[in-house]
């Protein structure tokens, strides 16, 4: 692969909208540290229904997306090395090990490392590690955590499992209530509900906007654009933020602007990126290749209705409970297939993610029978999220090249 | 039972280190590794169907998906367990009493094998007897653990696991009887019942331990670890035997023997939801406080000098657990070794001498 070039010839464009994510990064930091003074902030896992929460005034802040920036200043070894003083293992999830060292030692992770949490909320949609995290991070700060457990799900989710998630929500609520002594009001969790799913409409639309060619969006523009879908929906300033980047999407579309300047090979990206090798996409860039879509932002496509619902908490039971990563092997490559039909993809990167058991384990399978219904190679890179520790750039670049041989 | 199986519980087997390499990464959990390359070696049992539990672990989870894809000959079934143990209400026992029910219906028909209530009452009744025996030994060991040595305890709960059958449970009666008339001719049967209870009720208030107890007194704590493993490992160390295991609180140990057995009920999914949920917590439940606040409970009132966590590579479960058991042990100034090992004990040499040097500063 080629090095970066100077910025005025970058192979790549720059979203415009990426000043108004700075804001919004930075006014999400302040209400975060407010909340926290205020003695009403909540961490919250990345596939909570965060609705809720919101609701109930309080401040939320996501553990995951500070692991990212922590991979992003490329400081991940030196804090997951903080947790690993404290004797967790490597071996488990990066965000996990950024989340407990950027804890333990905030003073050094100025950049990741977030406000003292009143409360650790947790639902198990997305891997069975959020719960044991929660509860090292709860040993430390010694904030409670609520659980709500959302047994994985096959093709439909059967009434018991829709009546147990339900009474999870129920006890969600009065756990919130109870411990901030307030009540979740209908009204308000109609809005904040609307508000979620206008983001969330927005970001859809985003997305297939990628289906055009060349691609408005790159994998990296997605990665970082995706960060109010998730730590804000249900926000006045997430959906203003999302109106104006579909603009700015729209508008390239509309002018035939793509994301690369030259895009000859198109690419889907399976997992959760590298944050602190971005420029893999970058770099790919240079040579044609872009990402016009992957599995990792199209997980926050759930879409809450909020309007016209004789209940709001069966759309947060099905919504939360068909999370992309709660539904097995066979929606994964349902998911990878159809991304590869719909936005007309020549092949697919798959990186497996050595922390991350539950996305990664069954990408060895997956990715045959990904090929063998879309007729379309793919390849495995290996590596972690956070800690570049175990990137080795030159094995996944041999790799890289091996497939677009294929392609080129 | 109740449709007439046996149930076995599959195990990781040393010596199967490849196979797997097709299927799974080299950091999925040697559990897993094991387990996958076993039935891709040919090395699997010959079994009518393999059941998987769902919503325990990631690897698990995954290992569900990834086997029926690679051998779709086999008759794979899933079991989802309630993460949430602490909920207040009935919910996470209606939840698994209903997977209870769908599984015994998926069986029925499958293999046209009916659940007969006659069958399930035998079941219950062998399982009973399974738990009353194993709870007894297992706290005998507390009182008195050259009473019976830990192998052989954990060679009997292995048959039933591997078997449960009338022989199995009758060679465990035969034991636990042997044992009693022991304990009644030095005095302490009493003492044993006091620990037991104390054990499946957290209230240690009773136990009174005799004078002048053998040492060194340690646990094994951790998970997914074979407990005859560590038991061999520790009998081949010079001048130790494995009567330096107090208790063990293996998820094949100890989690089994300690769980209520089911109650004969009309509602028969809902009575083994029940006892199910009653197994002493999993890194993979709610609860890490709980499960921290019982332990030291159990190292405190029971005189344990030293504690061995294991914890398998690759298995979040054990590895994120790992230092809060550290740290409770430390609480208690119980020494505590970390052993990170993999379910082929591939490393045995180092194990074995980390685990002497640890018996050693015991004494």
């Amino acid at each position: 692969m080629t090095e970066e070039r100077a910025s005025e010839e970058k192979p790549y464009r720059r979203l415009e909208t990426q000043t108004l994510l700075q804001q919004i990064a930075f006014r999400h930091g302040l209400e975060a540290m407010q909340a926290s003074e205020n003695g009403e902030l909540a961490w919250v896992t990345s596939g909570f229904p965060v609705e809720i929460p919101i609701a109930m005034n309080l401040g939320v802040v996501y553990p995951e997306q500070a692991g990212a920036i922590i991979g992003a200043q490329k400081i991940g070894p030196d804090v997951c090395g903080f947790a690993e003083d404290l004797g967790y293992s490597q071996d488990l999830c990066s965000y996990a090990r950024a989340s407990i060292g950027s804890t333990e030692k905030p003073e050094e992770v100025p950049m990741g490392s977030l406000p003292t949490p009143q409360i650790l909320l947790a639902c198990n949609n997305i891997c069975g590690t959020v719960l044991r995290w929660y509860d090292a991070i709860s040993e430390m700060t010694g904030a409670p955590v609520f659980l709500l457990d959302t047994p994985p799900i096959e093709k439909e989710q059967l009434p018991h499992n829709q009546e147990y998630v339900r009474r999870g929500v129920e006890r969600l609520i009065e756990f919130i209530g109870s411990h901030f002594n307030r009540t979740l009001e209908e009204d308000r969790i109609h809005e904040v509900a609307n508000l979620s799913s206008k983001a969330t409409k927005l970001w859809i639309r985003a997305l297939e906007a990628c289906k055009n060619k060349p691609s408005p969006l790159n994998c990296a523009d997605r990665f970082l654009t995706m960060a109010p879908v998730v730590s804000s929906r249900g926000t006045e300033h997430c959906v203003e933020f999302y109106e104006s980047f579909v603009e700015e999407v729209e508008e390239r579309v509309k002018n035939g602007v793509g994301a690369i300047r030259d895009e000859k090979v198109r690419l889907l990206w399976d997992n959760i990126p590298p944050w602190h090798t971005l420029r893999f996409f970058n770099m790919l860039a240079s040579r044609g290749v872009g990402f016009p879509a992957d599995t990792y932002t199209h997980a926050w496509t759930g879409n809450m209705v909020g309007i016209d619902t004789p209940s709001i908490i069966d759309e947060v039971v099905e919504t939360y409970s068909k999370v992309y990563l709660n539904m097995g092997l066979d929606a994964k490559v349902d998911k990878m297939c159809q991304l590869i039909n719909d936005y007309d993809l020549d092949g697919f990167v798959m990186f497996s993610v050595r922390s991350c058991k539950r996305y990664s384990l069954g990408q060895l399978v997956s990715k045959e029978i990904v090929t063998e219904r879309t007729g379309v190679p793919g390849v495995i890179i290996e590596g972690d999220m956070v800690d570049s520790r175990v990137y080795n750039a030159a094995q996944i670049e041999t790799r890289v090249d091996a497939l677009l041989e294929m392609l080129m | 039972m109740a449709h007439g199986f046996t149930p076995s519980l599959v195990r990781a087997l040393p010596g199967v280190t490849s196979g797997f390499e097709e299927s799974l990464q080299t950091f999925a959990c040697s559990y897993i590794r094991n387990l996958y390359s076993q039935r891709a070696n040919g090395q699997f049992l010959t079994l009518a169907g393999l059941l998987f539990p769902g919503n325990t672990c990631d690897a698990l989870q995954n290992l569900g998906d990834v086997w029926k894809v690679r051998f779709p000959d086999d008759r794979v079934f899933r079991l989802t367990y309630p993460v949430t143990r602490y909920s207040q209400d009935e919910s996470t026992t209606k939840f698994l009493a209903e997977e209870l029910r769908m599984l015994s219906k998926t069986l029925s028909t499958t293999f046209n094998r009916p659940f007969l209530t006659e069958s399930y009452d035998r079941a219950i009744e062998l399982v009973q007897d399974f738990r009353n025996c194993a709870q007894f030994l297992y706290s005998a060991r507390v009182v008195n653990p050259k009473i019976i040595s830990y192998s052989e305890v954990i060679r009997l709960v292995r048959n039933f696991l591997t078997a449960p059958t009338l022989s199995s449970v009758s060679e465990l009666k035969a034991a636990a009887k042997s044992v009693q008339k022991t304990s009644n001719e030095l005095g302490i049967f009493n003492t044993i019942e006091a620990v037991k209870n104390a054990i499946l009720n957290g209230d240690y208030s009773r136990v009174n331990l005799p004078e002048g107890l053998e040492t060194p007194r340690i646990v094994i704590a951790g998970g997914m670890v074979e407990p005859q493993a560590i038991a061999a490992i520790i009998n081949g160390i010079p001048d130790f035997s494995d009567s330096a295991i107090v208790l063990d609180i293996l998820s094949f140990g100890f989690k089994i023997v300690f769980t209520i057995p089911p109650s004969y009920s009309d509602d028969h999914f809902f009575a083994m939801a029940k006892s199910i949920l009653t197994a002493p917590g999993e890194p993979t439940h709610e609860g890490l406080s709980y499960r921290m606040n019982a332990m030291k409970g159990l190292l405190k009132n029971l005189s344990i000098q030293g504690l061995i966590v294991c914890e398998q590579s690759f298995c979040d479960p054990d590895q994120f657990e790992a230092p809060s058991i550290e740290k409770a042990a430390c609480e208690l100034d119980v020494k505590t070794l970390r052993l990170p090992l993999d379910s082929e004990l591939s490393d045995r040499g180092r194990i074995e001498t980390r685990i002497q040097s640890f018996l050693e500063t015991m004494e």
